[in-house]
């Protein structure tokens, strides 16, 4: 399962998402089509490593994988540029996981695959 | 041409410990065909996880071939939590066009024979795998993080949410078919096992097997004996931005909204005519925005009218009343049949001690995902 995972690593390792060429709106997740203006025109982009917290949950129940990370911090992160990312909180005290909060990206072990044993490599986000 | 609901099979939703996903879809089928004498030219089966929950596919096939409907097309409709409303969908279309005159649609979910991670990734998989599942965010996870964002923007209270789970126990209390048939309280509410903060255990539907089905047809199946049959007056299936961070306003659901407006479009019926409504109550806010999207509350205030009482079953809007996926049960492809055949026992009067008084029209309203997919369909009485 690895390998669709890999496929998109520079998604997950420099938070590439895309930029529309036409009306300039961008995406994390890159999209296909523009969502703003419906320009098939896209470019890959970075997108800025910091932004604000817009809603955050602490999950107890984890997705198989996922066991030793319990309870997992999780939040959706609102970049400077308006896109929103869906990422683990980490590295942070639980009181100052909270809405507004400034947090910027960072590169962390997210899993290690089941079957092969390989580490994989994604964004998390750290308050402050 | 008019298509109708002419009969419908439940199983109680539950642990099934005795019988496969086969057997439930067959006993629910069964129930169905013997209540109306009509040969069904179509089985459409509603499923979203037979490979993970029961290592099986090809449902349509293998329900047909069990059921010695020889010949007939058969098939599976997926569409995550929707799967059930979808298959219906399609069957209603097709019979209401006269492609075909009679469908039995099938929703079924086994969902027990499995460990509960295996469940939870399994319903992970209507979410996004790179970037949802990739991150460790199950569905419960989404749900809580929409739930903090709908209680913190529009000022709702824990006790307030708790209304709506509340509600669908208290009306689960004399169904027959459900999973839990055991009134709460706020309190049971507030201090369950923590899910995804601040979804509680009680916020969120149970996990469990189940089946259920539905004869759909048209006049031309049927001939001129009404009895027993409620009409499908419209139906719609509206899909939005994949995942809920996503949309440009999380809490607007703006799939269910859609084919709200579009199926009571169809039915030309204006929404003050809607006298019930089984809502999807996944999770205590799936319901309560699902109930804003329709225009039933205003924003934000959803919870605070269940906690009035507005949706009890002798309420202005019934909403959920067998219990509704919270108590019913929400075996996941199997649900949106089931709120179907719940509606057509309310329609025909067959709803015993849940009966709604005075019904003319009834909704329901399904959603695959945080409202990726919604559908929605309007029934009455047969003309």
């Amino acid at each position: 399962m690895a390998i669709q995972f890999w496929r998109i690593r520079d998604r997950y390792y420099r938070l590439m998402g895309n930029r529309c060429d036409d009306c300039g709106a961008e995406f994390f997740p890159p999209v296909y089509r523009c969502r703003d203006c419906g320009s098939r025109h896209l470019a890959d982009k970075d997108m800025p490593r910091t932004g604000r917290i817009l809603t955050h949950t602490q999950l107890h129940e984890p997705l198989p994988g996922f066991e030793s990370q319990v309870p997992l911090n999780l939040a959706v992160i609102e970049l400077q540029n308006g896109a929103r990312v869906l990422a683990q909180i980490v590295d942070t005290p639980q009181e100052k996981i909270e809405t507004g909060a400034k947090a910027r990206a960072v590169i962390r072990r997210v899993q290690v695959d089941g079957d092969s044993g390989q580490i994989l490599y994604g964004y998390k986000f750290v308050v402050g | 041409m008019k298509a109708y609901v002419a009969s419908v099979g439940l199983e109680k939703v539950g642990d099934h410990w005795s019988e496969s996903l086969l057997d439930l879809a067959v006993g629910a089928s069964l129930k169905a065909l013997d209540g109306r004498k009509v040969a069904p030219q179509q089985v459409i089966v509603g499923n979203m996880f037979s490979s993970a929950g029961a290592r099986q596919e090809h449902l349509g096939a293998l329900l047909a071939s069990s059921l010695g409907l020889k010949g007939i097309p058969a098939y599976k409709v997926e569409s995550a939590c929707a799967s059930g409303s979808t298959a219906f969908d399609v069957a209603y279309t097709m019979v209401k066009s006269g492609a075909i005159d009679s469908a039995l649609v099938v929703g079924v979910e086994k969902m027990r024979d499995v460990e509960p991670e295996e469940v939870s990734l399994a319903l992970a998989m209507a979410e996004s795998v790179e970037y949802t599942q990739f991150v460790g965010a199950s569905f419960a996870a989404l749900n809580g993080l929409l739930a903090r964002h709908y209680m913190e923007r529009e000022n709702v209270s824990r006790d307030e949410l708790s209304a709506l789970p509340v509600l669908s126990h208290a009306n689960a209390v004399t169904a027959e078919h459900a999973q839990f048939r055991k009134a709460i309280t706020p309190e049971v509410v507030a201090r369950s096992a923590m899910v995804a903060d601040p979804l509680r255990l009680f916020d969120c539907a149970p996990v469990g097997d189940g089946a259920a089905a539905a004869l759909v047809v048209n006049e031309n199946a049927i001939g001129r004996a009404k009895g027993g049959l409620v009409e499908i007056l419209g139906g719609a299936i509206a899909t939005t931005e994949f995942s809920v961070y996503e949309r440009k306003d999380m809490l607007r659901f703006e799939a269910t909204e859609t084919a709200f407006k579009r199926a009571l479009g169809q039915a030309r019926l204006p929404e003050s005519k809607v006298g019930l409504i089984e809502t999807h109550d996944a999770f205590s806010v799936v319901a309560a925005l699902s109930l804003e999207a329709m225009g039933v509350s205003k924003r934000g205030k959803a919870p605070s009218d269940a906690k009035e009482g507005r949706f009890n079953l002798d309420g202005d809007m019934p909403i959920n009343t067998f219990g509704g996926l919270k108590a019913r049960g929400h075996p996941v492809g199997a649900t949106g049949v089931y709120q179907i055949a719940e509606a057509y026992l309310q329609l025909t009067d067959a709803a015993g001690k849940n009966q709604a008084k005075d019904l003319e029209y009834a909704v329901t309203q399904n959603v695959g995902g945080l409202d990726t997919s919604a559908v929605v369909h309007v029934f009455g009485r047969a003309q």
